[in-house]
């Protein structure tokens, strides 16, 4: 369960990533958007700004030119008076000079068509309409038409403006002069005026007519289609339709209206493109180096940490035998670290103090059950001597308290609790001998000791228990006479004790149960004392092993380590 | 020892600091410069392809190149070609009826690397092969004003030849002669647009009884053989008071036959395409009716179509048709018709 929630976590080098590139992708976000809303503008204003000052030189230049023409007009007003000779004359050279004037007609009042010069050109002998003819308006105004064919031609036909100027002749009659123009001049000048990459100037009338486009031809085949109804509606200035800019400037001295038109969206675009292009690549820089920041993090931060809390939960699980290697990281790590190791070796230190002084305090507690002399026995067998002094068997009765003696000598041993084997097996002798002079040679008894084991060391009161159990338990109960045979044997690296008797035996629980009993008050030390302090004294391998079968006997094999003296001081 | 650990854990620990520090610095660098490379060069590549060099090549191979109607197809052309920066080459046989010379060019276009071939063919059978061979090494084809016969065309624009045949119909029938005595002076048989218009032409009129198809020719596409063709007609049969007439150097034949013979009052002629002398001679009463294409629009959607073929835009579709428009003496100097009739130079 621990171990979901633990995963279940983000680890702190992710975070740390995501963090990063969160804050920088919303910077750079606002950034540029921000930019991109500014700089927008600020093209657009450009866009408006330049788009203006096409419009004005065009300005400049078309009034230029109607001015020239108005100049013209005027000479050939003045040479209107002049004689015939003279006008013929003028006119010659005038149509040679001057390319772009295709025609200058003369009309009298009604509109009849009453002189024409023209560059050479054959005049046809019927004209099926002329379309150069307008009833211009006032005295001395010049008025400018719409772009049409010139009619008055054998096969010619170019496009053509026309200005018209009402005036009186030398003998007062009302007289209307009419000049056709290419305008090439202002045509070509207007071709290449360009806005911005697409954009372009045309020329219409106030009425929204269509004086001249570059690319008339596309818009009279109907391929292109030029806003001409909404831009004659707006006024001068600079006008946004959506992405389109429309720049107005109304001419002085005519009625036409020069209109720039230009695009932003082309011009921005591209840019916030190419920015969107760069802020792309900024973003990836910023994520590589976010993503080296967290391996960074990782590697100084996130990972050490990882198996400092590894260590931790082993620790937990073997805190005794845990062998703490520092970890590197960062200075808190470090310090955490350290720490950490410190606290493993005073735990460990705590814990070997605690079992120690749990061990020492069994000790004392077994050695003071020890030097315990179960009341009954001593009773019982002083009861024997005292008898034995009654029947005056003095011998023996010397022999039962010599032996007595022996018991207790060798059960105080001046306080150690180790004594030679050699010391045990005359206390077990001492203890059997008393026994069989209780019991009345109920049995008999037999030692079987490998000389060389005699002088190792063993718990003192071993197999005095061991014997008690098996005559209370074993022989007491039998018809037959008992027989108790004690062998010492030395194994490769132990010494093993062998208490054999041929008594009534035991089960299998009881065997178990005999291991775990506390001591009876009839009994002495119990059993289970003698393993316990074996056990504490040399560890677990040592102890005691029983093999019981009923009715045929109790093997109760101890097992001690191979201990000289002097040899236990370090232990 | 404890202290010494530890002293060597701190140096190693700053020793792996200054490393990945260093280390990541060269990285962003690194990533830096290859990042402003990019852009310049993306930013200079992108401005140097639109000034030179890689511009995408058309080839334009036409019928003819003399007549006013190719000449109005070429300025289309230009137009388009300048607008979307397109390298454009025009060219076409000497004569209307001369195939091999096209068929020619359309090998030679390929060898030069045109991309697209904006074509009109002279012969609608003859002209196959080689536009299909042009075709298979993978150059597309737009077709212009005639039609060839194959399947590997992308896209078709021309005047509905039919339909413009139907007008010309619509423009006889117009007449309020008791009887229309009908002569055809057609140009080249193989022709898929001549046949088209002449099949309108004449369904148009075959629901009238005053109408009577008194005799078609076919003649060679120039004035003079048109000429010799229609005075012929006449002579054969004076009964003619209509005759059609389906292009531009056929019309001017027409034109000068009834200027010679003196016969624009009593004869009736319905002309196609426009030039000086045609609107000329539509003024003076030798001509009735002109057959007025847009052969501007179709060099421009011609040339516009390649570009979109070029750069795999979405081309509108296979067939477009450019409009027509019927002029006669009494509209011929109307706004809209000006427009139309007369280009602007």
């Amino acid at each position: 369960m621990r171990k979901g929630k633990q995963k279940s976590r983000i680890s702190i080098s992710i975070l740390m990533t995501s963090v990063v590139v969160g804050l920088v992708l919303t910077a750079l976000l606002a950034v540029l958007l921000f930019s991109a809303q500014l700089y927008e503008n600020s093209v657009e204003q450009n866009a408006r700004i330049s788009s203006e000052q096409a419009v004005v030189q065009v300005v400049n230049t078309v009034e230029n030119y109607i001015e020239n023409m108005a100049e013209d007009m005027e000479l050939i007003s003045g040479y209107m008076r002049n004689s015939e000779e003279e006008r013929d004359e003028f006119f010659q050279s005038f149509m040679e000079i001057r390319s772009d004037v295709v025609a200058v007609m003369t009309y009298d009042k009604e509109g009849a068509l009453a002189d024409c010069w023209s560059n050479g050109r054959k005049q046809k002998e019927q004209i099926l309409k002329d379309l150069s003819y307008i009833d211009s308006s006032k005295e001395g105004v010049l008025s400018i038409s719409k772009p049409h064919v010139e009619s008055l031609f054998e096969e010619y036909y170019p496009w053509v403006v026309t200005i018209s100027q009402k005036m009186k002749d030398q003998t007062g009659k009302d007289l209307q002069v009419f000049m056709d123009i290419r305008f090439s001049k202002i045509t070509h000048y207007v071709d290449d005026v360009g806005i911005g990459q697409h954009g372009y100037c045309f020329i219409e009338d106030t009425d929204g007519n269509l004086v001249y486009h570059p690319q008339q031809q596309l818009i009279y085949s109907g391929l292109k289609e030029e806003m001409t109804k909404e831009i004659h509606s707006l006024s001068d200035g600079s006008h946004t339709r959506s992405n389109v800019i429309y720049t107005i400037r109304t001419l002085e001295n005519c009625n036409w209206r020069i209109v720039g038109v230009s695009y932003v969206d082309e011009l921005i675009t591209g840019r916030v493109e190419n920015m969107m292009r760069i802020c792309g690549i900024l973003l990836l820089l910023v994520f590589l180096t976010a993503i080296l920041i967290g391996i960074l993090f990782s590697r100084m931060f996130a990972k050490p940490a990882n198996r400092l809390t590894k260590a931790m939960g082993e620790f937990e699980k073997d805190a005794e035998n845990f062998q703490f290697v520092p970890v590197q990281g960062t200075r808190e790590i470090s310090y955490l670290s350290s720490s950490f190791g410190h606290m493993v070796v005073r735990i460990q230190q705590l814990m070997e103090q605690v079992r120690e002084e749990e061990i020492s305090l069994r000790k004392t507690e077994l050695n003071a059950l020890q030097s315990q002399i179960n009341p009954h026995f001593l009773y019982n067998t002083l009861d024997s001597i005292a008898w034995m002094c009654e029947e005056e068997r003095t011998k023996e009765a010397v022999e039962m308290v010599n032996a007595l003696a022996r018991l207790f000598r060798i059960s105080i041993s001046k306080g150690h609790e180790l004594i030679t084997l050699e010391k045990e097996l005359q206390h077990a002798q001492s203890y059997l001998k008393i026994q069989n002079y209780r019991y009345k040679n109920q049995f008999t008894y037999e030692f079987d000791v490998d000389k060389s084991c005699l002088s190792y060391l063993c718990n003192k009161i071993t197999l005095q228990p061991i014997i008690e159990n098996a005559i209370y338990h074993g022989i007491d109960r039998m018809v037959d006479e008992g027989r108790i045979e004690i062998k010492i044997l030395e194994e490769e690296d132990a010494i093993l004790m062998v208490v054999t008797d041929n008594g009534v035996g035991m089960s299998r629980e009881q065997c178990a149960e005999i291991l775990h009993r506390e001591a009876g008050d009839r009994t002495g030390i119990g059993i289970k004392n003698v393993n316990d302090r074996i056990q504490i004294y040399f560890g677990e391998e040592y102890g005691l092993h029983i093999t019981s079968e009923l009715d045929v006997g109790t093997t109760v094999e101890i097992r001690i380590p191979k201990i000289q003296e002097g040899d236990y001081g370090h232990k | 020892m404890d202290i010494n650990d530890r002293k060597r854990f701190k140096m190693n620990l700053q020793r792996y600091y200054y490393l990945l520090m260093i280390l990541g610095m060269f990285f962003l660098a690194a990533c830096y410069f290859l990042g402003v490379r990019y852009i310049i060069r993306n930013v200079e590549g992108k401005e140097s392809e639109n000034k030179e060099g890689s511009k995408h090549y058309v080839a334009m191979i036409t019928k003819s190149t003399t007549s006013s109607f190719w000449k109005s197809v070429f300025a289309g052309a230009n137009a388009a070609s300048t607008e979307y920066n397109l390298t454009i080459t025009m060219d076409g046989p000497e004569n209307e009826e001369d195939f091999q010379t096209q068929n020619q060019m359309i090998e030679e276009a390929v060898e030069n690397g045109a991309e697209v071939i904006v074509f009109s063919a002279v012969d609608f059978h003859a002209n196959r092969e080689a536009i299909d061979k042009a075709a298979e090494k993978g150059v597309k084809i737009v077709v212009i004003d005639s039609d060839v016969n194959s399947d590997k065309v992308s896209c078709r624009i021309s005047t509905d030849n039919y339909q413009a045949g139907r007008m010309a119909g619509a423009a006889v029938l117009s007449s309020e002669e008791d009887e229309l005595n009908v002569g055809i002076v057609n140009f080249d048989k193989n022709s898929a647009n001549g046949q088209q218009r002449e099949k309108g032409f004449r369904d148009e009129l075959a629901n009238d009884t005053r109408v009577r198809i008194v005799d078609a020719i076919n003649v060679l596409s120039t004035t003079e053989d048109s000429l010799e063709g229609t005075c012929q007609m006449l002579e054969e049969h004076p009964e003619i008071n209509v005759i059609a007439t389906f292009n531009e150097w056929t019309s001017l034949g027409v034109g000068y036959a009834i200027e010679e013979l003196g016969l624009a009052e009593e004869t009736m002629v319905v002309a196609f395409d426009s030039n000086v002398v045609s609107v000329g001679m539509l003024e003076a009463g030798e001509v009735d009716a002109l057959i007025v294409q847009n052969p501007y629009a179709m060099g421009y959607l011609g040339v516009e179509c390649a570009y979109n073929l070029i750069n795999a835009l979405p081309v509108e579709a296979s067939q477009v048709d450019t409009a027509t428009t019927v002029i006669t003496r009494e509209n011929m100097f109307d706004e809209e018709c000006q427009k139309v009739l007369f280009v602007f130079d």
